[in-house]
């Protein structure tokens, strides 16, 4: 190199130092922080009985299919003069009446698959029911638009099919101490001394090298900057009340992260399904509630929109051993602050036409709800992730 | 043969090979190294866990339905607990048997001929129809597996009826099984559907003809007409070349390398179209020079299960609870048993997310040398080792809890000089950087070199 063009390149490079560290921050602020927005996506696994969760409490075919599994009409918490909640949604009430709640209907997809393995995996990766895919919709979302390796979080110990790309994974992890102190043992620092080959990525060792300094990186800067807020807000003492407290930290610490993905299972409810349902939803709603809470308290909830869907819902009559079986279309949660179409998004499914199995006609494919939230929340091309073009709705 | 490329062969067609059984290998010829796979693999040896409570309160009953919802629970319970088992079983079976071929072409095929079912008795007796098919003729494959219990109900063949017929085994059939995507029609679909009306089975398992939901009558099917059967729909099928094509390329990017190589996968392809002979076309691949090739030794990333049993192989290690063992697939993302859809797992690359990697690095020392990792280095006085061992082991032990062999390990590692370890380690040279680490580091013993070695990205490779 000559001396002329290194001094230019030196002046260039030192003044880069020159420029106040405050108006360097402000700059990433202005750049990527402001108005950034999440997607917090909450899968409840096994099938949610939809119609003891928004119950239509005027219908006398609810009551008639279902003689001992049906909510009486007096505990129910009413909505309007037809749908009201389960008793166990009492904390969704108040995000209801703020206007924070979306509740879409009648959500499926053509000829539904009645196997959870199967239906969750068409939830997943957003294909017909009759197509395979071994990646997932939120996967093909960082495939084209994820910038950092930490885009997309699962609060998670393993990676859900909808979290795969065909070239880029998001990252899993319960709790980001235990990850951080797995890669950061020195051994694993001291065999690559943070060398950046540029040829990593074209062969699969480099890639194995590359993804393990990926996941020490992330992993140290997850950490790092989650433990730097403390929540003060009370989160129901359980697994999916500690992923959604992991959730929030995340959120209010400023993590450069687009999508997080957490679940609460147990909803296969074949048998005495009052109880197991009224003890999940109201771990759902409890934690959900303190989640909203902890994020207004920070001054995020107007960047967060929250997505809770399940695989299917459940058949419309009762069987016998005072359970439901697996079913077809369900209802969607919406939760966000600026909701443009805020409570019953629209009507019930109707429970005089059902199709031969007795299950629920679907009004509305899922994979609208997608696109909606790709294109008007996340303002990516959601043909580009959906690999396929679908009408959006107008909930945001 | 030479040694470099016996390790390779057991590496692709086993979990690797130990040094003492490299030394007998090595003074034979490439024919007899290869031949001696395909005589081991000879038998047939099913993989069964005990089923007896299932079978007896099955005997006597003629389905499922009918029996009493206490019994269904109690079946259900035991099958699950069954199901824990026989993942185990498969697990130990693939680091001892000495039928190391037949045993990963099952693997291969069980992520071809993709399917789960919650039955322990069905699951069992699909899996070891792998096993007998595995290097058998593959047109009796194709059949058997459409008519294994599990897989009608997987696919829901047995839903599939005259009055209302069902599509989707027909479509994975064509699409996942035998040609690949884009080589049939829709049309193809419909018609082939029809063929394989009927397609049912016992509470047994077997295979049970259902006449009177069988669709009598013609089928047009790539462009002949007839009143076919399921199996005259497989024939059609097969008389393709793109079968063969699909098979090879698939067998291929498993065993050989993720990047298709055309002239390679063509000339597998014409060995296997002329009798779909699969024994044939493995000794085909197994003795062509191309399969010894630089670039396709070491550069493979194994699978969980082979990084798993991989390490069983050196050193044996048992699990104490054996929910451990299914826990850390599940957490690596390859669960037996378990297969995320009918598209089985994608392999190659996506094994690897910032989770897997960190876990695959750090697992060899959690699982077998309590979570330690020595980093004593050259000269340094190393007195604190066990002391640091005893304080890992009290916080990570509890993680896992197993038991280890290191007495195997040394015994066969007996005559391999220490600093010839990573030959047998390692499928790959270490990079640079690693290298002048690791040699800066004492050579405390084997056991803590090879703990070292397995901790590289470079063990990942295969």
């Amino acid at each position: 190199m000559d001396r002329r063009k290194f001094l230019k390149q030196s002046s260039l490079a030192s003044s880069l130092f020159f420029v106040p560290s405050f108006v360097r921050a402000f700059e990433e602020v202005a750049s990527s922080k402001l108005g950034y927005k999440r997607l917090v996506i909450i899968q409840l696994s096994g099938g949610n009985d939809g119609l003891n969760t928004i119950i239509p409490y005027r219908n006398d075919l609810y009551y008639k299919e279902r003689p001992t599994l049906s909510i009486a009409k007096t505990d129910i918490i009413k909505l309007n003069d037809e749908v009201g909640l389960n008793p166990s949604l009492q904390p969704l009430k108040a995000l209801y009446d703020k206007g924070y709640l979306s509740i879409i209907n009648n959500v499926g997809y053509p000829n539904p698959v009645r196997s959870h393995f199967r239906s969750m995996d068409i939830w997943q990766t957003a294909t017909d029911s009759n197509e395979f895919s071994q990646s997932g919709w939120l996967g093909r979302y960082l495939d084209n638009y994820g910038k950092l390796p930490y885009s997309a979080i699962e609060i998670d110990e393993s990676l859900s099919l909808a979290m795969k790309g065909e070239k880029v994974n998001a990252i899993a992890t319960q709790d980001p101490k235990v990850f951080y102190n797995l890669s950061k043992d020195p051994y694993f620092k001291n065999i690559h001394n943070h060398q950046t080959d540029a040829h990593l990525n074209e062969h699969n060792l480099g890639y194995l090298y590359k993804s393990m300094i990926d996941a020490q990186s992330s992993s140290k800067y997850i950490f790092e900057t989650s433990k730097t807020v403390t929540s003060l807000q009370e989160y129901p003492n359980n697994k999916f009340g500690k992923q959604m407290k992991t959730t929030a930290q995340f959120i209010n610490s400023g993590l450069d992260t687009k999508v997080f993905y957490t679940s609460l299972g147990g909803f296969d409810t074949h048998v005495n399904q009052l109880n197991t349902q009224k003890r999940l939803l109201s771990q759902y709603a409890n934690a959900v509630e303190a989640f909203v809470q902890d994020l207004k308290d920070n001054n995020t909830f107007k960047d967060t929109l929250i997505l809770t869907f399940s695989e299917f819902g459940r058949r419309v009559k009762q069987n016998a051993s005072a359970g439901t079986d697996h079913g077809t279309a369900n209802n969607v949660f919406v939760i966000g602050e600026n909701l443009k179409k805020q409570g019953l998004y629209n009507n019930m499914a109707s429970l005089n036409n059902l199709d031969d199995n007795g299950d629920l006609k679907f009004e509305i494919d899922f994979r609208t709800i997608y696109a909606t939230v790709l294109d008007k929340w996340l303002e990516v091309d959601d043909k580009k992730v959906l690999n396929k073009s679908f009408s959006q709705l107008d909930f945001i | 043969m030479k040694r470099k490329h016996i390790q390779h062969l057991h590496r692709r067609v086993g979990f690797g090979i130990l040094p003492t059984d490299l030394d007998k290998l090595s003074k034979k010829s490439q024919k007899e190294v290869v031949n001696s796979l395909f005589s081991s693999s000879k038998n047939v040896t099913p993989l069964e866990v005990d089923t007896s409570e299932i079978k007896n309160m099955f005997s006597g009953m003629m389905n499922l339905s009918k029996l009493e919802q206490d019994a269904r629970r109690k079946i259900q319970k035991i099958s699950r607990q069954k199901q824990i088992e026989l993942n185990v079983a498969w697990i130990d079976r693939l680091a001892v048997s000495k039928e190391i071929l037949r045993e990963k072409m099952t693997l291969f095929w069980a992520n071809h001929f993709v399917c789960e079912d919650n039955s322990i008795i069905y699951i069992q007796q699909f899996n070891n129809t792998l096993r007998t098919h595995a290097l058998g003729n593959f047109k009796d494959f194709v059949n058997a597996v459409s008519k294994e219990a599990a897989m009608t109900k997987y696919l829901n063949t047995k839903q599939n009826r005259k009055q209302k017929p069902n599509e989707n085994f027909a479509r994975e059939l064509m699409e996942l099984f035998t040609l690949g995507e884009g080589h049939y029609t829709e049309e193809d679909i419909k018609e082939s559907a029809k063929a394989f009306t009927g397609y049912s089975h016992n509470l047994q398992g077997k295979f049970v003809f259902r006449k009177r939901a069988y669709h009598e009558g013609e089928k047009t099917f790539f462009g002949k007409t007839g009143n076919f059967s399921g199996e005259d729909i497989v024939d059609i099928i097969l008389e393709k070349k793109q079968c063969a094509k699909y098979i090879c390329g698939k067998i291929y990017r498993y065993f050989v390398n993720d990047t298709i190589d055309e002239t390679h996968v063509n000339a597998m392809a014409n060995v296997f179209y002329k009798d779909y002979n699969i024994e044939s076309l493995m000794r085909f691949m197994l003795m062509s020079d191309w399969f010894y090739d630089e670039k396709n030794i070491g550069t493979k990333i194994k699978s969980p299960i082979e990084f798993i049993v991989g390490i069983k192989t050196l050193v044996p290690t048992e699990f104490k609870n054996p929910k451990q063992l299914l826990y850390i697939q599940k957490i690596l993302g390859q669960k037996l048993l378990d297969p995320p859809n009918v598209a089985g797992w994608k392999g190659g690359r996506s094994w690897i997310d910032s989770n897997t990697i960190v876990l695959r690095l750090k697992l060899p020392s959690l699982l077998i040398n309590g979570a330690y990792i020595s980093k004593a280095e050259e000269g340094q006085e190393n007195v604190d080792a066990e002391s640091k061992k005893a304080f890992f082991k009290k916080k990570y032990g509890r993680w896992f809890k197993t038991e280890t062999d290191w007495f195997y390990f040394v015994k066969h590692f007996k005559k391999v000089a220490l600093e010839d370890l990573d030959k047998h380690i390692l499928a790959c040279e270490i990079n640079n950087t690693a290298k002048a680490y690791l040699d800066a580091l004492q050579k405390v013993s084997k056991q803590e070199y090879c703990i070292q070695l397995m901790s590289l990205p470079e063990y990942q490779m295969c």
